[in-house]
């Protein structure tokens, strides 16, 4: 797996830049490997990428399922706070995917990020809640 | 985790009344240390710039109404959706009324009582 960003697969930290935390998200999302998109979440964080809520193991079968056809993020950081060791990050995003009908599909929308920082220092995802304006990330 | 939800929608009302009696001190309360409010839309406050702006905007005594319309827990931080009307007077004292559909983080403290870390109320179009 190569990226042109500095970033330990095996210790993910998304750092408390915001435009690093969008380019890791975005390269790691288009690597195509679930189980390590994934990993930028804490176990009972929550993703709402399918359209429901989804912790541990369901939102990991979620990520692999989603991210194995490979489709393609783009993102574009739109507000950014940070509180301590909590942040709120807004995106506009863009993703080129394949439909259940093999057609190409482009799922755009914004989405609201809320990332805490570990004790150990690492910045994590803690809530994700895309709000969709084409389509349906889940379909 | 359904309790940790119910004591954030209560959470909620309590900072409606709050905001309500015009007691900034109050109001003050509801929010963590580092808090970010962006009660202008693109003008994010912390500390004593926020505390001053929220002062200023409580003297016009407005009334607000929320409803919570999503909550998402994990742990001891919540993001938190809810649509919120408030009734002001602008600087030159015509009654104004402002909408918008706030995204709020909280955070649980040590003591058990979940405090803004982040109150965006126009954080959704």
């Amino acid at each position: 797996m190569a990226f042109t960003i500095d970033f330990d697969p095996e210790n993910p930290d998304l750092t408390s830049d915001t435009d690093t935390q969008n380019e890791i998200f975005i390269q790691v999302f288009n690597s195509g490997d679930g189980e390590l998109f994934n990993r930028l979440y804490l176990d009972d964080s929550i993703s709402n990428f399918s359209g429901e809520p989804l912790t541990g193991a369901a939102r990991l079968a979620f990520f692999k399922e989603f991210l194995v056809s490979k489709p393609s993020l783009k993102a574009r950081v739109t507000h950014s706070y940070i509180a301590g060791d909590v942040a709120l990050i807004g995106v506009d995003y863009s993703i080129e995917t394949t439909g259940p009908d093999g057609a190409p599909l482009l799922l755009e929308g914004n989405c609201t990020d809320v990332l805490r920082r570990q004790d150990d220092g690492r910045w994590l995802m803690a809530i994700d809640r895309p709000v969709a304006a084409t389509g349906l990330v889940a379909e | 985790m359904s309790q940790l939800t119910d004591n954030l929608e209560k959470r909620t009302e309590l900072y409606v009344d709050a905001f309500n009696s015009g007691d900034f001190d109050a109001v003050d309360s509801f929010y963590t240390e580092e808090a970010v409010a962006v009660w202008e839309p693109g003008k994010p406050l912390t500390g004593q710039a926020r505390r001053d702006y929220q002062r200023e905007f409580l003297a016009r005594k407005p009334k607000m109404t929320a409803v919570p319309r999503q909550s998402f827990v994990t742990g001891d931080t919540a993001l938190l959706i809810v649509d919120w009307v408030i009734e002001t007077v602008d600087e030159a004292g015509v009654a104004e009324r402002l909408t918008g559909v706030g995204v709020d983080v909280l955070r649980l403290g040590e003591d058990s009582v979940w405090r803004y870390a982040v109150d965006d109320p126009f954080g959704q179009d």
